[in-house]
């Protein structure tokens, strides 16, 4: 198929089950402790040229991927069997993208521990509003503590008691899920339609003639999209160019012309940027902050 | 989505070409010693103003990088964090980090202690002043608006990834009487910013922050590389608006039909719909 011989497939397998994953999970926790004590082991001057190379070729792989020729195939691992175009290399990428989701993972426990350490310090010298770091560590165990019981066999207390603490931990992870993060969360949102009419107003204070421009175009777009907008215009014809005079067409105009290129300007800057970035931190020419410090 | 696909054309090959071509041409002259000019950007120029009221107030200040995760939004987060946070370790001012992404968080710890290295005073470096809160948009949202009211923040800073969130923080910045400097390429954001926060950095001048900040040649290079790039796509844009409407006005054009055929054959092929 490809313009390059196929990635070693064998050695990064769709999936592996039984005594082969705990091989599987096993080597790579192995693999990833040999790694990291081969990297400690570099001399400091040459740790850099050790991250350069591993930047440069993970950015290598993703380049080619992407700019080699592709040819329409019917099925790639990982694609939930999605017909697409691909080369030789696009076989590898959930693979290569599973590996930064499992470095993750890691950086989810250490995310984890700073969360700890803020609140029990908190909690300890009780500190104000003390109380708020107890309710996380609560809430934390709790919902922990249900999500591991609604899903796990519990063969030892025999079938009748097991079905029955699942079901209650179902139920009480339903209140804690649905109840209270799903609504929490809908209220945050909720939040926004009244710093809306804030912002709003201080937005659209008239202080020069920008802001009464802007003002002027917020409120035909405001009407405009109300029914109340095109019965204030009902009156114009709807076709000819009167038409255009008529606030629900000057809101679409207003939208699809001058609000669209403003927006298609700064995205088009935007993606510029963003390949000067990328460029940058592929090539490791990066400067500042962490790019150009001694490892 | 109608137009894109997951790999290369020919066009791609040559605009992209071209982009790195000016790009790097442009590092490569900054490096060599070549005097650049950039613009004033003045929501990039109040930053240490923003950093010298907190120290006035004595109160501490924010750096909220958004819901960016390790990517080139979070990398430039971390580029602007980097220079606010060494500034305020030279007037001795607290800068609280609170983050949405637990691979950021760490990057933001090791960022935050070079800088107060790098300014020598790595007592200044509290690591519970990088906080990771949650990767829960509102509930994210939620801790940094009760940081910003308890701490009694003086300045908020808000560059990196936002959505809906983004008027909440600023608002909330507005109540608790912080001066605000945001900057985010997430478009649909950036009117929020703007009518809430003092000052606003729009579009591709996020990037242009770390250069802006440091002055460093290579970045500088970068960014006069990206302006190149942009006369080349305003170039593309009127090349194609012209072709469009001599093709509409006129479609008997002399070699109008061969131009029509080139772009057919390089181009729009490759997206559906459009040819």
């Amino acid at each position: 198929m490809g313009y390059l011989p196929d990635f070693p497939m064998a050695l990064l397998p769709v999936s592996v089950h039984g005594k082969m994953l705990a091989v599987y999970i096993f080597g790579a926790l192995m693999a990833g402790a040999a790694g990291l004590v081969a990297l400690m082991a570099v001399p400091p001057r040459y740790r850099k040229i050790v991250v350069v190379g591993v930047t440069f070729f993970g950015g290598l792989y993703f380049s080619l991927e992407f700019l080699l020729p592709h040819q329409p195939v019917a099925h790639i691992p990982g694609s939930a069997g999605v017909a697409r175009f691909a080369n030789s290399l696009t076989r590898a990428k959930p693979n290569i993208a599973d590996w930064a989701m499992v470095i993750a993972s890691f950086t989810l426990l250490l995310g984890t521990f700073n969360l700890f350490a803020i609140h029990s310090r908190a909690v300890k010298k009780k500190t104000e509003g003390w109380y708020n770091s107890l309710a996380f560590f609560i809430t934390f165990f709790l919902i922990l503590i249900v999500g591991i019981l609604k899903d796990s066999p519990v063969s030892k207390l025999g079938p009748g008691a097991a079905k029955g603490l699942q079901s209650v931990c179902t139920s009480l992870y339903g209140i804690l899920f649905d109840g209270f993060v799903q609504n929490l969360d809908a209220t945050m949102f909720s939040l926004i339609a009244f710093y809306i009419v804030s912002a709003a107003y201080r937005a659209f204070r008239v202080r020069s003639a920008e802001a009464g421009l802007m003002m002027g175009t917020a409120g035909i777009i405001m009407l405009g999209l109300v029914p109340v907008g095109a019965w204030l215009t009902n009156w114009l014809p709807s076709t000819g160019l009167l038409a255009s005079l008529r606030l629900e067409n000057i809101t679409y105009w207003l939208l699809t012309w001058p609000n669209m290129a403003a927006q298609r300007a700064i995205e088009f800057g935007l993606a510029i940027g963003a390949v000067a970035m990328s460029l940058r931190i592929w090539l490791s020419l990066e400067r500042g902050s962490f790019f150009d410090r001694q490892l | 989505m109608s137009g894109m696909t997951d790999f290369a054309n020919p066009a791609v090959y040559i605009v992209e070409g071209l982009l790195v071509f000016f790009i790097l041409w442009k590092i490569l002259s900054a490096r060599r010693g070549r005097e650049l000019f950039i613009r004033r950007i003045p929501g990039l120029s109040v930053l240490d103003e923003a950093v010298g009221r907190a120290t006035e107030m004595g109160r501490p200040m924010v750096y909220a990088p958004g819901l960016s995760g390790l990517d080139i939004v979070g990398l430039q987060s971390m580029s602007i964090m980097s220079h606010i946070i060494r500034r305020a370790a030279n007037y001795s001012t607290r800068v609280i980090v609170p983050l949405a992404d637990p691979v950021l968080y760490t990057v933001a710890e090791e960022v935050a202690r070079d800088a107060y290295t790098t300014e020598g005073v790595p007592e200044q470096f509290i690591p519970e002043d990088i906080r990771y809160l949650t990767n829960e948009q509102f509930a994210w949202a939620s801790g940094v608006v009760g940081i910003l009211h308890r701490e009694k923040i003086a300045t908020a800073f808000y560059f990196g990834a936002y959505a809906a969130e983004a008027l909440i923080l600023a608002e909330n910045g507005q109540i608790a009487g912080a001066i605000q400097v945001a900057g985010t390429p997430s478009i649909t954001q950036i009117p929020f910013f703007l009518a809430a926060c003092d000052y606003t950095i729009i579009g591709d001048e996020y990037y242009a922050a770390s250069a802006y900040l440091s002055r460093e040649p290579t970045l500088l290079g970068s960014l006069v590389g990206q302006d190149y790039s942009k006369l080349l796509m305003v170039g593309l844009v009127l090349i194609g608006v012209l072709g469009v409407t001599l093709a509409a006005i006129e479609p008997h054009f002399p070699g109008l039909a061969n131009i029509n055929e080139l772009f057919n054959k390089y181009f729009l092929q490759y997206f559906p719909g459009s040819a």
